[in-house]
C-alpha cells in the first residue's frame, strides 16, 4: 500500500506515463502506477542496485515500446472515422481543403523563393567566404567604380586577408558560327575563375593558367544554356571552333547549369583573349576601369578584417597616385560578402511577399476554424451522445484535432500543387531581382515547410474547436437539436474569427492598393519621350571591321539612309543607345566633365553621354527647351557641340542660360559648346529620377548602337524590313533586340507589375475568403435562430426589420475588423516604403477606397442570409424543434 | 528476456503473441491483478519472460478488446483488497484461444522431436 506522499520514483514513473495516449492513461494509469510501486518494493527488499537498474530499464523500454503503437492505433481509428465523416459532408470538405490549399499553397510558393534566394547557401565552393571588393568615388557620385588591371594587381599583391582573387567583366562580342553573326554575352574572367568558385565543367575542362597568359591561343567555355540552345547539346562540341574578334576560338568545355554571377553569359573567355582587357593601353592605364573583383577570405580572416585591409590599400593608392584618385573625389574601397550582395535587391520584396502570404494563411485558418465551429455546432448531438457513452473530453478533442490535421494535410497536398503550378511565374518575377532565381525549386525544405504549415493550421483550427467543445459539448445535453445557440464563448470565438479575417483582409488589400497605385503612377509618369509609334533596334556592328571614326560615320550614314527609305517612316535616327534599353546602356556611358569657369580642383561632375544623329530628339519626341538641337552642319570639321538635359542645366547654370557655355571631358583639350537644352528623360527606369545627360552629335562622336524609327502606323510591321535593311548595310551585324518603345516602357515596369499582380491576387483571395466566411457564418446564425426569427415575425417584425437585424449583426463584426485592421495597416504598410512610387504608405485615398470596397463586399455577403431570414415563414419556424 | 507487445506472432495461424499467451496462461487457473500476472509469468518461465508494466497493460488492452479476457466483478475480502487494483479473468473465448495455441505448440514440439531436434521429455 502506498502513502499519500509520492516518492521520487513514483513521480518519474508518472512523467513516463505521459508518453502514453490520454485514454490509455485514463484507463490503466493508476493501476500501472500501483503495479510499478509493488515491483519497486519487491526490488528494494532484494537490496540490489543492479536489480533496481534493471527494473527501470525494463519499465522505460516497455513504455517507450508501447506508446507509439498505442498512439498510432488511436490515430488510425480517428483518421478512419474522420474520413468517413468528411465523405458524408463533401461541401464542407471541399470548401475547407480548397481554402487551406490556397493559404498553404501561397505560402509554399513564396517560401520556395525565400528558401532558394535568402536562406540556402550559395552553390559555390565555400560560398560564404567569398567577398566582392568595391571601389567608390563618393564625392564624384560614383558608387560602384570598376577596377583597372593595375588596381587588381595592387590589391592582389598588397592584401593581408585574402587567399585568392579573380576578376570578371562582361562584354558583347559578335560570334560567327557557320557564317552567321550572333551577338553573345561574353564573360571575361581570370584563368582560375571557375576553380575559385568550385565549378566543374559537364564537358571538357575549364581554363588553365596557360590560357590566361598573354598571347595564349584563344579558347572558350560555353554556358550550359548556350550549349543546349545553340549547339543542341552536342556532346562533341569540345574542339569546335568559332570566329570571334577576328580570331579563331576553340571550345574547351561546357559549364554546368548553375546560376551565373554577376551576370548570365553565353560564353566565357580568359582575360588574354579579350581584345580590350589584353590591350597595351588597358594594361598601362590605371584609369581604364572595367573589371569586377571577387576574393576569398583567408582562414581566420573576417569580413571586418578584410574591409580594414582594402581600405588601407585604397589610402596608400590615393597617396601614391594622386592623379588617378583626386582628393576631391573621395576615393575609398570596401568589401561585401557575396551571398549578401546576391540577396540585397530581392530581400525587401520577398519579405513583403512572405508577410502577405502569411496573412492569406491566417485568413484561411480563421475561415476554416469558423467552418469547423459551424460543423461542430451541427454535430453537437453526436458529440453529446459520444460523451454520454463514455468518451472523455480528451478523446473527443483528439478526434476533432485528427479531423483538423487530415483537412490540413489534404490542404497541404492541394497547396503543393498550387506552388508547383505557380513556380514558373515566380521564377520570372524573381529573375528581375536576383540571379539566384533559377535555383528556385520545390525541395525537401519546402516540403517540410508545407507540412509545418499544415500542422500549424490544424493546431489553430484545433484550438478553436477546443475552445468551443470545452464549453458546449458537455453542456449540450441541456439543449436540443439544431437550435442550440452554440454558447456565449463559442459565439465570441466565431465573431472574433470573422473580425480577424476582415482585419487581415484590410491590411492585405491596402498593401495591394498601394502597389497598384505605384503601378498606375509608373504607367502614367512622364518618361520624357513619346513612346508611341517608335521602333527601336539594338545593333552590334562587327567592331573589328571599323577602325577609324570615318568608317563609323559612313556606316551610321548608310544605316540612316536605309531607315529613312522604309515606307511610313516619319523620322529616323542612329544613336549610341536609347532610353530604357534592356540590352545596352540605357542612359549612355557615365563620364566626368569639366564646366568652363569652374575651379579646376573642384570635384568633376558626372553625366551620361549619348551620341545621336540630328533627328534623335524628334524621333523620340524629346522636347527642345532652349537653343537648338543638332543640325546637319554639326560635322566632324565643325565646332564641337552638345545638347544638355534640363536637370544638368539646372545643376550647373541654375539662373543663367547654358546655351553658349562650354564643357570638356576629363583631360581633353577641346571645349564643347552647349547649343541647346532638352527635356529630362527617365533613361534608367520610370521610377528613377532623370539623371544629368549630355547629348553629342553622332557625326562628331560616331558610335552607332541602335536605330530608332518613328512611323505613321504600327511600328512592329516594319521590323522585318528594317532587319533586312540593316543586314544590307553590313551582313555581319548582329541585331540583338527589336522592340517598340512602348514595349520597352512596359517591360521596364514588369517587376512592379508582377509584384502588384501577386499582391493583388493574394488580397483578392483573402477578401473572397473573408467575405464568403462572413456570409456563411451569418447563414448559420440565421439557421440557428430560426425559431427566434419566427417569433419576431409573428410579433409583427416585417421583412425589412429582419433584414436590418441580420445585416447589423454582420456589419458590426465588419466594423470591428476594420477598426483593428486600420491601425495595423497603418503600421505595416511602412514596410512597403521602398517598393512604392509617388504614393505614401499611409495614402488616405487608398485606405478609404479599400475600406469602402471591403465594407461594400461584406454588406453584399450579409444581405444574402438576411434575405433568407426575411423569407422565413413564422408558422414553419415555430414548429421547428 | 524482455517480451514486448509487438513481438512477432509465433506463426501466421496463431492469434496471440508469445507474451499474450503467457498472460492468458497466467489467468487460466484463476483471476489475478496486474502485479500477480507479472509475478506468475516471471516465476513460470524461471525469469525467462519478464513483462514490464507498459508491455503488460498493452497486452491487457488488446486481450480486453478482443474479448479474450474480462475484468472480474468479484473482488477479494475488503481487508485484502486494494481499490486501485483491477482483477482480470480469462473468458471462454480466451480459454479456447489458449488451448488452440497450446495444441499448436505441442504439435510443433512433436515435429521437432520427430526430427530429433530435441530429446523426448522423460520425467525423472
Amino acid at each position: 500500500m502506498s502513502t499519500n506522499r509520492r516518492t521520487v520514483s513514483e513521480r518519474i514513473y508518472g512523467v513516463l506515463l505521459r508518453l502514453l495516449p490520454f485514454d490509455f492513461r485514463d484507463e490503466f494509469g493508476s493501476e500501472m502506477e500501483e503495479v510499478f510501486r509493488e515491483q519497486e518494493a519487491a526490488v528494494k527488499q532484494e537490496r540490489g542496485a543492479m536489480k533496481r537498474l534493471r527494473l527501470w530499464w525494463e519499465t522505460l523500454a516497455g513504455i517507450v515500446g508501447v506508446a507509439p503503437r498505442e498512439h498510432f492505433s488511436i490515430l488510425r481509428q480517428d483518421a478512419g472515422y474522420a474520413l468517413r465523416l468528411m465523405r458524408k459532408d463533401p461541401v464542407y470538405t471541399i470548401a475547407a481543403v480548397g481554402i487551406l490549399g490556397l493559404g498553404i499553397g501561397v505560402n509554399t510558393a513564396v517560401f520556395s523563393v525565400v528558401n532558394s534566394v535568402l536562406l540556402r547557401p550559395l552553390p559555390y565552393a565555400d560560398g560564404d567566404r567569398i567577398v566582392t571588393i568595391r571601389q567608390r568615388a563618393a564625392k564624384a557620385g560614383v558608387e560602384d567604380m570598376k577596377f583597372s588591371v593595375q588596381e587588381i594587381n595592387d590589391y592582389r599583391q598588397r592584401n593581408q586577408t585574402l587567399s585568392a582573387m579573380v576578376e570578371y567583366h562582361s562584354m558583347r562580342f559578335t560570334l560567327f558560327r557557320n557564317g552567321e553573326a550572333q551577338k553573345v554575352r561574353t564573360g571575361v574572367v581570370s584563368a582560375g575563375f571557375f576553380d575559385f568558385f568550385g565549378v566543374h565543367p559537364v564537358l571538357g575542362r575549364t581554363f588553365s593558367p596557360s590560357d590566361g597568359r598573354p598571347g595564349a591561343p584563344p579558347v572558350l567555355l560555353l554556358s550550359y544554356e548556350f550549349w543546349k540552345q545553340s549547339e543542341n547539346g552536342d556532346p562533341g562540341v569540345v574542339g569546335k571552333t568559332y570566329e570571334m574578334n577576328d580570331r579563331v576560338h576553340t571550345v574547351i568545355g561546357v559549364l554546368p547549369p548553375l546560376p551565373q554571377y554577376p551576370n548570365e553569359n553565353d560564353v566565357y573567355m580568359a582575360t588574354s583573349a579579350c581584345p580590350y582587357r589584353s590591350s597595351a593601353q588597358a594594361m598601362a592605364n590605371r584609369d581604364a576601369r572595367l573589371m569586377s573583383v571577387f576574393a576569398r577570405l583567408k582562414p581566420g580572416a573576417t569580413l571586418e578584417h578584410c574591409r580594414k585591409d582594402v581600405s588601407a590599400i585604397a589610402q596608400r593608392l590615393e597617396q601614391e597616385h594622386p592623379g588617378s584618385y583626386p582628393k576631391a573625389a573621395g576615393y575609398t574601397a570596401t568589401s561585401a560578402a557575396l551571398p549578401e550582395e546576391l540577396r540585397r535587391n530581392a530581400r525587401p520584396m520577398l519579405l513583403v511577399m512572405l508577410a502577405a502570404a502569411a496573412f492569406v494563411l491566417l485568413i484561411a485558418c480563421a475561415n476554416v476554424a469558423n467552418l469547423t465551429l459551424a460543423r461542430i455546432a451541427r454535430r453537437q448531438r453526436e458529440l453529446v451522445v459520444r460523451t454520454a457513452l463514455g468518451a472523455g473530453s480528451g478523446r473527443l478533442l483528439r478526434q476533432l484535432s485528427t479531423e483538423g490535421l487530415i483537412l490540413a494535410l489534404l490542404g497541404a497536398v492541394a497547396g503543393l500543387g498550387f506552388a508547383w503550378e505557380s513556380r514558373n511565374l515566380l521564377v520570372q518575377f524573381v529573375e528581375r531581382l536576383t540571379p539566384r532565381a533559377r535555383e528556385i525549386r520545390i525541395d525537401g525544405d519546402v516540403l517540410a515547410f508545407t507540412v509545418l504549415c499544415a500542422i500549424a493550421t490544424s493546431l489553430f483550427c484545433g484550438l478553436a474547436a477546443t475552445l468551443y467543445s470545452r464549453e458546449n459539448v458537455f453542456s449540450g445535453l441541456k439543449e436540443t437539436g439544431t437550435q442550440t445557440s452554440g454558447g456565449r464563448r463559442a459565439q465570441l470565438v466565431r465573431s472574433g474569427l470573422i473580425a480577424a479575417q476582415v482585419a487581415f483582409s484590410y491590411v492585405l488589400l491596402v498593401g495591394a492598393g498601394l502597389m497598384s497605385r505605384t503601378l498606375i503612377n509608373l504607367e502614367h509618369v512622364d518618361a520624357g519621350f513619346v513612346a508611341q509609334h517608335v521602333l527601336a533596334v539594338d545593333i552590334d556592328l562587327n567592331w573589328s571591321k571599323y577602325t577609324t571614326d570615318q568608317q563609323w560615320r559612313d556606316v551610321s550614314r548608310r544605316l540612316l539612309e536605309q531607315a529613312r527609305m522604309q515606307p511610313g517612316v516619319m523620322s529616323a535616327a542612329v544613336s549610341s543607345g536609347f532610353p530604357l534599353d534592356p540590352d545596352g546602356t540605357p542612359g549612355g556611358i557615365p563620364q566626368r566633365f569639366q564646366v568652363e569657369g569652374h575651379l579646376p580642383d573642384q570635384v568633376l561632375p558626372v553625366a551620361n553621354i549619348r551620341a545621336g544623329t540630328p533627328d534623335y530628339f524628334r524621333t523620340l519626341g524629346i522636347p527642345l527647351l532652349a537653343g537648338r538641337i543638332f543640325a546637319a552642319t554639326d560635322t566632324e570639321t565643325a565646332l564641337p557641340v552638345a545638347v544638355i538635359s534640363r536637370s544638368l542645366a539646372r545643376h550647373y547654370w541654375s539662373t543663367e542660360d547654358p546655351v553658349g557655355r562650354r564643357i570638356k571631358f576629363d583631360e581633353a583639350t577641346n571645349w564643347i559648346t552647349i547649343v541647346g537644352v532638352v527635356g529630362d528623360v527617365r533613361d534608367f527606369g520610370l521610377a528613377q529620377e532623370p539623371k544629368d545627360q549630355i547629348y553629342l552629335p553622332d557625326a562628331q562622336n560616331p558610335s552607332p548602337g541602335s536605330l530608332l524609327l518613328r512611323t505613321a502606323g504600327d511600328p512592329m510591321t516594319l521590323a522585318r524590313q528594317v532587319r533586312r535593311a540593316i543586314l544590307n548595310v553590313d551582313p555581319q551585324t548582329a541585331i540583338t533586340h527589336v522592340e517598340t518603345m512602348e514595349q520597352a516602357r512596359s517591360d521596364s515596369i514588369s517587376a512592379p507589375r508582377v509584384a502588384a499582380s501577386l499582391f493583388g491576387l493574394f488580397a483578392i483571395l483573402a477578401m473572397v475568403i473573408a467575405v464568403a466566411g462572413i456570409g456563411c457564418a451569418l447563414a448559420l446564425s440565421v439557421r440557428q435562430r430560426t425559431r427566434e426569427i419566427g417569433i419576431r415575425a409573428s410579433l409583427g417584425a416585417d421583412s425589412w426589420d429582419l433584414v436590418r437585424m441580420v445585416v447589423r449583426q454582420g456589419m458590426w463584426l465588419v466594423l470591428l475588423g476594420l477598426a483593428v485592421g486600420l491601425p495595423c495597416a497603418f503600421a505595416l504598410t511602412q514596410g512597403l516604403q521602398s517598393l512604392l512610387f509617388e504614393v505614401e504608405p499611409t495614402d488616405p485615398v487608398t485606405f478609404a477606397v479599400v475600406l469602402v470596397v471591403l465594407a461594400g463586399a461584406a454588406l453584399v455577403a450579409c444581405f444574402v442570409p438576411a434575405r433568407r431570414a426575411a423569407r422565413i415563414d413564422p408558422m414553419v419556424a415555430l414548429r421547428c424543434d | 528476456m524482455i517480451v514486448r507487445a509487438n513481438d512477432e506472432i509465433s506463426s501466421p495461424q496463431a492469434p496471440v503473441t508469445p507474451a499474450m499467451f503467457n498472460v492468458l496462461l497466467a489467468l487460466v487457473d484463476g483471476e489475478k491483478h496486474g502485479y500477480a500476472i507479472l509475478k506468475e509469468v516471471a516465476e513460470q518461465t524461471q525469469g525467462g519472460v519478464r513483462l514490464s508494466t507498459g508491455t503488460l497493460y498493452g497486452i491487457i488492452k488488446r486481450l480486453l478488446a478482443e474479448g479474450l479476457i474480462a475484468e472480474s466483478r468479484t473482488r477479494p475480502a475488503a481487508e485484502r483488497d486494494d481499490p486501485r487494483r483491477r482483477y482480470y479473468r480469462v473468458t471462454e473465448a480466451g480459454r479456447e484461444v489458449a488451448v488452440t495455441e497450446a495444441v499448436r505448440m505441442e504439435k510443433l514440439i512433436a515435429r521437432a522431436r520427430a526430427k530429433r531436434l530435441i530429446k523426448a521429455f522423460r520425467p525423472a
